[in-house]
């Protein structure tokens, strides 16, 4: 990221999510004009490609940090890894999630609200462009910029969780999907509950990001907490980028 | 005594208990509230139990402070990089940072827990002695044998975490591990875990066995959510603590020491703790699922909502067949590392065994369903299953001919680590080639939960396992106390251990394949297996005999053990270039590496060197 200027990383974002957004569209048309759970999957997997790479920047992973094990750099390069490999970790656990889903439903869904669906989904995109926006910021010593990023992406955050759980989830009680009733409600609870619980707590680990940043505690050159509160954001977002058609697009209403 | 209750470990079991009681108070409060039942069969109802134990975890991760460098982060405020332990032996029931006092804490947690669920072993042993119900009621019965295989695991997996705590930083010459918090952290989680494990006894049992199957698991009394709880709790120990060695591997390796020249050991350590990292995850989801669907009724596993019996054997074997590689990996890297140094010959096959431990790793996660032959999965998928099992055979194979071949012609020296590499090397074989039989889909639907299984898996877990711990622990015990153990007991340990095991694991096999169910309190006396059972109970006090023989050398050797400051084995691997005790920070001057790890024997041939002075330079300037 760093060696991109300013104004290019702002215009890269936009592309990104420009991209993100237009195969957004894209899967949900697909999934209404016909059943094509292949073509689904293809746009998820892309998507999260360039998630993975434009906003997580994964190939950090692979940089050369140099021999000196106390440098900070190292250590940087280090956490990194942890970071993802726990990463790696919590994916096992949606993955089973998803297994699980598709053994007990196959290729039926439960009935729910498709627009609230595709309003929470782009809510939650959205704030995956202004977290990109927010560590740029910071990559570049705009603490300004970064408070205002981080702000705005808190603020959809919430807005999320408030519409999954606070409006999503009453609603799909009333429709007869409930945890309680079939496995199907059951399954649809655990996912979006598993998920909402990453949510909150990454909404947390950017509140405190926020807070140490406004309190300038971070610069250009040392904001190792930024960036991981970024991937981790941006984590949360990739799994929501197969949670969304595997709930709301895949297959017929059973 | 002052000092025990002020340690971490005394305040952290304390706020347990009172967050358990809090936390279960609070749901009582609500339920009271809303007009629901307030109290059950064990004083709180179930939701209260399960709600009090995951208030108590939180709890015991406040109150014996273990994440409050990570809140202070949070605050903005700066660690300190190092502390330093107090120099007694209080540093162990303490938070340190330092990876030998944790891989220490391990080991002796490990132990106490091998011994409390092998004295379940020996209540039930006893209840098959002869036919009839002698002194346990059904629901006990069942209770000690559940808890003894899940205490057992629970319990290997903490000494696995040991030994790799403990050994790995020294072996690629790093002064701890990437992430010392963390790897505290880790280690600490799996005690309220074990606590909430046990607290199933006293919460009526459960009597699922340790695979806790629905939809018996999911009816069963409250000690079944205790016991999904505790191994949940627990399993975080084991999936941080693998992402801290893959880190540590990766990153803190001396100068020079590329990926084929790093200890054997270490690579089973990275094949081990990537199975740690993933699949525990989905045997920790596969239980919160049960749990979820007592607590609210979500129907994951209930036929009636539509709900799959079978999904949750898919999910929970992804993990726990993988997690016997978990037990076996490190051990088979113990023996590997071990043999060289008492052959005096180079380890043969080197870059074969490090790719063989990575293969059994990564063929484990293809097997999984061949534990569900008899379990009406679709059909279509045993061959495939049955394949992949077969499979697992090959690199397990190549270990062993490299074994051989290295014992080939050596200079063979017989102390206790060797007898019990040895014993190991037998044992470990006679579960492998048990092991087929019941890959077979053919002679595994005539052998499948039968005691042929028993005796199949506690030959592979005692080989690939028990013996090389003992073997580490009576390797690396000078290392860590500098002083040795005593060798007449260590022997007659070995010689008094390994027949009775063989008896009783053969003993097993051969009742099994006559038709001796396993998980039954009582057996048909027609069917003519008292005898066997007798003489199985009495191997089975005879093992038990032999380690407290073990104990007893343990701890008398910690004091009076002989002294032993250098390299007693004659080893080449950096630790024993040191002496012991190993210093705190491991290596005071860092070691480069300058040639291969195992050439024992060819002269001129050196592993490690203390960088040059010259070279130096203050890493603090």
């Amino acid at each position: 990221m760093n060696h991109l200027e300013k104004s290019d990383a702002l215009q890269q974002g936009i592309i990104v999510f420009v991209f993100l957004a237009v195969l957004t569209a894209l899967e949900f048309f697909i999934a209404v004009a016909i059943e094509a759970i292949a073509l689904l999957a293809a746009v998820a997997v892309i998507k999260v490609g360039l998630v993975l790479y434009y906003y997580m920047h994964i190939y950090k992973l692979d940089q050369d940090s140099g021999e000196d094990q106390h440098s900070l750099a190292y250590k940087t390069s280090t956490s990194r890894l942890g970071l993802w490999l726990f990463l790696l970790s919590d994916a096992f656990v949606f993955g089973g999630l998803a297994v699980a889903r598709f053994n007990l439903l196959g290729f039926t869904r439960p009935h729910l609200n498709q627009t609230l669906g595709l309003a929470v989904t782009s809510v939650l995109l959205l704030s995956s462009f202004f977290m990109n926006r927010a560590e740029a910021s910071m990559a570049h010593g705009d603490r300004r910029g970064f408070a205002l990023g981080i702000l705005i992406t808190l603020i959809l955050g919430v807005a999320f969780v408030a519409g999954v759980l606070g409006v999503e989830w009453p609603m799909a009680i009333a429709e007869g999907v409930s945890p309680s009733a079939s496995a199907a409600g059951a399954i649809f609870f655990m996912m979006t509950g598993m998920h909402a619980l990453h949510v909150v707590t990454g909404l947390i680990f950017l509140g405190i990001v926020w807070r140490n940043g406004v309190r300038g505690l971070y610069s250009a050159e040392r904001h190792w907490a930024v960036e991981a509160a970024a991937v981790y954001w941006h984590f949360v977002d990739v799994v929501w980028i197969f949670f969304y058609p595997a709930l709301y697009l895949v297959g017929s209403i059973s | 005594m002052r000092k025990f209750l002020a340690s971490a470990l005394a305040r952290g079991l304390l706020w347990q208990v009172a967050g358990w009681l809090v936390g279960a108070a609070f749901v009582t409060g609500i339920r009271l509230l809303l007009g629901l039942r307030p109290l059950g069969l064990f004083f709180f109802t179930e939701p209260a139990w399960v709600f009090g134990g995951f208030v108590g975890v939180l709890a015991f991760v406040a109150g014996s402070r273990i994440a409050d460098d990570w809140f202070r982060w949070a605050r903005g405020q700066q660690t300190p990089q190092h502390r330093d332990d107090p120099p007694g032996w209080d540093k162990y029931i303490g938070v340190s940072l330092d990876h030998k006092v944790i891989g220490i804490q391990y080991t002796v947690t490990s132990l106490l827990l091998l011994v409390v669920g092998g004295s379940f072993a020996l209540v039930f042993r006893t209840e098959l002695s002869a036919t009839g119900l002698q002194f346990l009621s059904l629901q006990w019965y069942n209770t000690f044998m559940s808890l003894h295989g899940i205490g057992m695991i629970i319990g290997i997996l903490l000494g696995v975490a040991g030994v790799i705590n403990y050994l790995v930083p020294m072996l690629i010459g790093a002064q701890d591990m990437a992430f010392p918090r963390l790897n505290a952290f880790s280690f600490w989680i799996a005690v309220p875990g074990v606590v909430l494990l046990l607290s199933s006894l006293a919460l009526g049992g459960f009597d699922t066995g340790w695979t806790g199957y629905p939809p018996l698991s999911a009816r069963g009394p409250v000690g079944t959510q205790m016991f999904f709880l505790g191994v949940f709790t627990a399993g975080w120990s084991s999936i941080l603590g693998g992402l801290n060695l893959i880190a540590t591997t990766l990153r803190m390796r001396a100068r020079g020491m590329t990926a084929f020249r790093m200890p054997i050991l270490v690579w089973a350590a990275i094949a081990t703790s990537l199975i740690t990292l993933t699949a525990t995850q989905l045997i920790g989801l596969s239980f919160q699922l049960v749990m979820f669907q007592r607590l609210f009724g979500m129907g994951f596993f209930d036929p009636g909502k539509g709900g799959n019996p079978v999904l949750f054997q898919h999910l929970f074997w992804f993990y726990s067949h993988p997690a016997v590689y978990v037990f076996v990996l490190p051990g088979l890297g113990v023996i590997s590392e071990l043999l060289p140094v008492f052959v005096r010959k180079p380890l043969y096959g080197y870059r074969w065994i490090a790719m063989s431990s990575l293969g059994i790793a990564l063929v484990g996660f293809l097997v999984w369903a061949h534990h569900m032959f008899a379990s009406g999965m679709n059909s279509y998928l045993q061959v495939p299953f049955m394949y992949s099992t077969l499979l697992v055979a090959v690199p397990t194979g190549v270990k062993f001919f490299s074994w051989v071949a290295t014992v080939w012609r050596g200079k063979i020296e017989m102390p206790t680590p060797m007898l019990f590499v040895l014993g190991g090397i037998v044992v470990f074989l006679l579960g492998g080639l048990s092991g087929p039989p019941n890959a077979t889909v053919a002679t595994d639907l005539h052998l499948t939960d039968t005691y042929f299984i028993v005796g199949h898996f506690h030959d592979t877990i005692f080989g690939g396992y028990v013996f090389p711990f003992f073997a580490a622990i009576y390797y690396w015990f000078p290392k860590a106390t500098g002083r040795r153990m005593n060798e007449k007991l260590g022997k007659l340990h070995f010689w008094l251990m390994t027949p009775s095991f063989l008896a009783l694991t053969l003993m097993m096999m051969r009742v099994g394949l006559l038709g001796m169910r396993r998980r039954i309190a009582d057996y048909d006396p027609t069917l003519g297996f008292d005898g066997y059972h007798l003489m199985m109970t009495i191997a089975g006090y005879l093992i038990a005999l032999s380690v407290a023989i073990f104990l007893l050398n343990l701890f008398k050797s910690i004091k009076h053990g002989e002294e032993a400051p250098g390299n007693i084995w004659n080893s080449r691997s950096p630790e024993w270039q040191v002496p012991s005790p190993m210093p705190v920070h491991n290596f005071d001057r860092p070691i480069e590496v300058i040639g291969e790890p195992y050439d024992y024997g060819l002269a001129g041939s050196q592993y490690t060197r203390f960088v040059q002075a010259a070279h130096e330079e203050d890493p603090h300037p």
